[in-house]
C-alpha cells in the first residue's frame, strides 16, 4: 500500500480520541477500516477489538495473535478549584510538555481549554527554575466557578487539542501517534492480506488499557489463547543528542524486539525474513521489561511466544509525536509476508535447544 | 450496624491470618445465602443463588494491616517488619496485640537526630518480658494494632475500618437484601494489603459477569490533607480511579444512574495513590467489567481510620438497590 493511502488511514486512526479505559469511541473506527476485510469481530468483556481471519488449514488449526493497543494518553479532571480544573494523568505524562498545550475537556459538550503554569511567584520555590509537576498546573477553559460546575464534572476526560500534521519525506506528527501508528499497520496489514491465503487463523487486537494496566492484553490473550503473538508498538526514534544505543533513526527501519519478552526463535524467523525482503531493521534490546502489552501477555495461561515489533517514534508520550509512513508501511509488510509464509508444522519447530 | 461493625473492628486478623475474622463472618453471614465455601487461600465465600441471573461478585477483604515478629534480642524485645502499609509515624507509642493474646508497646531506639522520622527498623515491641526465654513471643508470630472502637456519634473510629466497613456492608447488604437481579457471589477476600492476592484467585474461580468491590477510600477535607475533592459525610464514593485501576466506564454509569433514581448521596472518586481488590477482578481470565463502591475514610492506615456513618449506611442502601437494577454493558460509543 502506498504512503499516502496509510496517510488516511492513520488521520483517520488518530481523529478520533480514545484515552485508557474509554477506548470504545474508536470502536466504530475500526468497524470502518477492518469488518469488510475480516471474517468475524466482536469486542471483548473490557472494550479491546478482536478481528478473526480464517485460515486455509484443516481444523483445529493453530491461532496467531496480533495486537497493537487502541488505548491513547491523555488527562482528567481531577479537582475544580474556582472555575479551574485540577488535572490527573491517564497513562504516563510528560507534565513539563503541558504549558501552554491547547486541550478539549470532555464534559457535558466539548469545552476548549488551556493547560496553565502558574507565575513564578504562587509556585512553591523549588519549582520556580524548575519543571512544574501536575499537581501545580491548571487548565483554564474561561468559565465561572458556577459554570464549570454545571458543565463540568470530575472524572471527565481532556484530551489534546491539536491537528494531524504532514511534513516532508512521509514523516507526519499527531498526538496519538503511540499506538495509532501500530493500529494504522495492522490495518494495512488486514487489508494486504486479502490477497494471501495464509493457513493459520489471525486474531487482530486492538486492546485497551496498555498505557495503565494491560487489562486488554491479558483479558484478550486469555480469551483467544493463542499460540503465537506478535506485538506491536512503538519504540524511541533519535534525535540530536540521543543515545545511539537506545533509540533507531526515525524512517530508516523497523525494530526487531530482543529480550525476555521475546521467543528467540520468533525473533530469528523475523530477522531472516526480514533480510529475505531487504526490509531494514534494528534489534532493540528488550533485556527486562519490553514496555509494551508482551509484558503481560507473554505469561497468560500457558505462556505464549511471544514477538514484539516497533515503529520507531520521536517525542513519545507529548502532543506532537512524530512517526514515518515507510516504517508503518514496512511493519505491515513483514507481518503480512510472515502470516503468508506461515506453515501449519511451525509450532513444532519452535525449540528452546535450537536457539541461542 | 454499629454493633456490627464494632464485632468487626475489634477482632484481630492481619493479611495471612483472617481465621478469626472468616469464622466470625461465617456467622454473620450464614442465615442470609444458600452456600458457603473457603477458597484455597482462605477467602469466605457466601453465594445467594439465582441460577439464571448474572453472576456478580462483590468482594471486601477481610484482612487488615498488621505486623510480623523478626527477631528476639536477648533481653526480651522484639524487631518487626510490616504486614501491608505500616507507616512509622503511626507507630511510635503505639501498641500492638499479637494473635496468641500477647499486647505490646512499640519503642523507638534514641534518635541521632529527634527531626528525623525514624524507620520501623529503628523501632521494637516491648511486650513487658525480662529476656529471650520469658518473651513469649517467637520469630513469625502477628499482631494487629490494638485500638479499640471508637463511636464519635456521627463519626466511628477504627483501627481497621480498612475494610471491616466494607466487610459490614456487604454483610448487612446480604441481611437486607430481599430478592436480586443477580447470582451473588459474596466475598470476603484475604491478603488484599499484600498485594490483591485473594481477590485474583476468587475472581479466577468465581468467573463473574461483573465485578464490585467494597472497600474505603481516602478523603480531602481534613487541614492541608489529600488534594482530593472526596469528604466525609458527604456520601458513599463512586470510583473512576485510582493508582491500580481505572473503573468500568459503563460500571461508573450504572452506580451513578442507580444512586440517582435512588435520590441517594454519591460522590465522584479519583484517588491518585493506592488501589483496592476491584483491580484483582477486572483483570482475571477474559476480563470483568468492575467498579468500586468506596466508603470515604479519613486517616487511613492509621490506627484510628474515621468513616461517616451516613456514608455507610447509604453505601447500604446503593448497594442494595445496584443488586436489584442489573447494568446494561454495552459499549456507547
Amino acid at each position: 500500500m502506498k504512503t499516502t493511502e496509510i496517510k488516511s488511514i492513520l488521520q483517520q486512526l488518530t481523529s478520533v480520541p480514545a484515552l485508557s479505559g474509554y477506548e470504545s469511541r474508536l470502536h466504530e473506527t475500526l468497524n470502518a477500516l477492518w469488518q469488510p476485510y475480516l471474517d468475524q469481530t466482536s469486542i471483548s468483556r473490557v472494550g479491546s477489538y478482536h478481528a478473526l481471519r480464517y485460515g486455509k488449514a484443516a481444523e483445529p488449526r493453530p491461532r496467531l495473535m496480533l495486537t497493537g493497543h487502541m488505548d491513547t494518553i491523555g488527562l482528567m479532571v481531577n479537582r475544580i478549584q474556582d472555575g479551574f480544573l485540577r488535572l490527573t494523568a491517564i497513562g504516563g505524562i510528560d507534565a513539563r510538555l503541558l504549558p501552554g498545550q491547547m486541550v478539549t475537556v470532555h464534559g457535558k459538550r466539548e469545552i476548549p481549554a488551556m493547560i496553565v503554569q502558574p507565575p513564578p511567584f504562587l509556585l512553591p520555590k523549588e519549582f520556580q527554575t524548575n519543571p512544574v509537576p501536575l499537581q501545580h498546573l491548571w487548565a483554564d477553559c474561561g468559565l465561572s466557578a458556577d459554570q464549570a460546575r454545571q458543565q463540568i464534572q470530575i472524572g471527565d476526560l481532556v484530551t489534546f487539542d491539536q491537528a494531524f500534521l504532514e511534513l516532508n519525506n512521509d514523516i507526519v506528527a499527531s498526538p496519538g501517534l503511540d499506538n495509532r501508528a501500530s493500529l494504522a499497520a495492522l490495518t494495512v496489514c488486514i487489508q494486504e492480506l486479502t490477497k494471501h491465503q495464509p493457513l493459520w487463523d489471525s486474531w487482530f487486537v486492538a486492546s485497551v488499557q496498555e498505557e495503565e494496566t494491560q487489562v486488554g492484553a491479558l483479558s484478550s490473550a486469555f480469551q483467544i489463547q493463542p499460540h503465537l503473538a506478535i506485538v506491536i508498538d512503538v519504540t524511541f526514534a533519535n534525535s540530536p543528542g540521543s543515545p545511539p544505543h537506545k533509540t533507531y533513526p526515525l524512517g530508516k527501519g523497523i525494530t526487531l524486539g530482543w529480550g525476555a519478552a521475546v521467543h528467540p526463535y520468533l525473533y530469528n524467523s523475523f530477522k531472516d525474513l526480514a533480510d529475505q525482503l531487504e526490509i531494514p531493521y534494528k534489534l532493540e534490546p528488550m533485556p527486562r521489561r519490553s514496555g509494551t502489552d508482551a509484558d503481560s501477555l507473554q505469561t497468560v495461561a500457558q505462556g505464549i511466544p511471544t514477538m514484539v515489533i516497533g515503529i520507531p517514534l520521536r517525542y513519545m508520550h507529548s502532543a506532537v509525536e512524530m512517526v514515518s509512513l515507510k516504517d508503518i508501511q514496512r511493519v505491515a509488510r513483514l507481518m503480512v509476508e510472515f502470516i503468508d509464509r506461515l506453515d501449519v508444522d511451525y509450532l513444532e519447530k519452535i525449540k528452546w535447544d535450537e536457539t541461542n | 450496624m454499629k454493633e456490627l461493625i464494632q464485632t468487626l473492628v475489634e477482632t484481630n486478623s492481619p493479611s495471612g491470618y483472617e481465621n478469626a475474622v472468616r469464622q466470625l463472618i461465617r456467622q454473620k453471614i450464614e442465615p442470609w445465602v444458600n452456600e458457603i465455601k473457603v477458597d484455597a487461600l482462605g477467602n469466605l465465600l457466601g453465594i445467594r443463588k439465582n441460577p439464571n441471573a448474572p453472576k456478580i461478585m462483590l468482594v471486601a477483604h477481610m484482612d487488615e494491616i498488621g505486623i510480623m515478629a523478626t527477631h528476639v534480642d536477648s533481653k526480651g524485645f522484639i524487631r518487626f517488619i510490616p504486614l501491608g502499609g505500616v507507616y512509622p509515624h503511626h507507630c511510635v507509642g503505639g501498641r500492638v496485640r499479637f494473635l496468641n493474646g500477647v499486647a505490646g508497646v512499640i519503642g523507638v531506639e534514641k534518635l541521632s537526630n529527634p527531626q528525623e522520622l525514624p524507620s520501623l527498623e529503628k523501632m521494637f515491641i516491648d511486650v513487658g518480658a525480662v529476656d529471650a526465654k520469658s518473651c513469649p513471643i517467637k520469630i513469625g508470630d502477628v499482631a494487629a494494632f490494638e485500638r479499640p472502637f471508637l463511636d464519635l456519634g456521627k463519626r466511628w473510629v477504627s483501627k481497621a475500618m480498612d475494610d471491616r466497613i466494607g466487610v459490614a456492608v456487604l454483610i448487612e447488604t446480604l441481611q437486607s437484601l430481599h430478592q436480586s437481579a443477580f447470582e451473588i457471589y459474596a466475598v470476603f477476600s484475604v491478603q488484599e494489603e499484600v498485594g490483591v492476592r485473594g481477590a485474583t484467585t476468587a475472581a479466577f474461580g468465581i468467573a463473574p459477569d461483573l465485578g464490585l468491590a467494597i472497600d474505603v477510600t481516602a478523603t480531602g477535607d481534613t487541614p492541608k490533607g489529600n488534594k482530593m475533592e472526596v469528604e466525609l459525610g458527604k456520601g458513599p464514593a463512586i470510583k473512576i480511579r485510582d493508582a491500580g485501576m481505572l473503573a468500568d466506564p459503563r460500571i461508573i454509569k450504572w452506580m451513578i444512574q442507580t444512586a440517582e433514581k435512588a435520590s441517594l448521596p454519591y460522590q465522584r472518586e479519583i484517588l491518585e495513590f493506592g488501589g483496592t481488590d476491584g483491580r484483582a477482578v477486572q483483570l482475571s481470565r477474559s476480563g470483568v467489567p468492575t467498579g468500586v463502591l468506596s466508603i470515604p475514610c479519613r486517616y487511613v492506615h492509621a490506627p484510628s481510620e474515621m468513616v461517616d456513618r451516613d456514608d455507610v449506611l447509604n453505601a447500604v442502601r446503593l448497594l442494595t438497590e445496584l443488586l436489584n437494577n442489573p447494568p446494561n454493558l454495552e459499549f456507547s460509543a
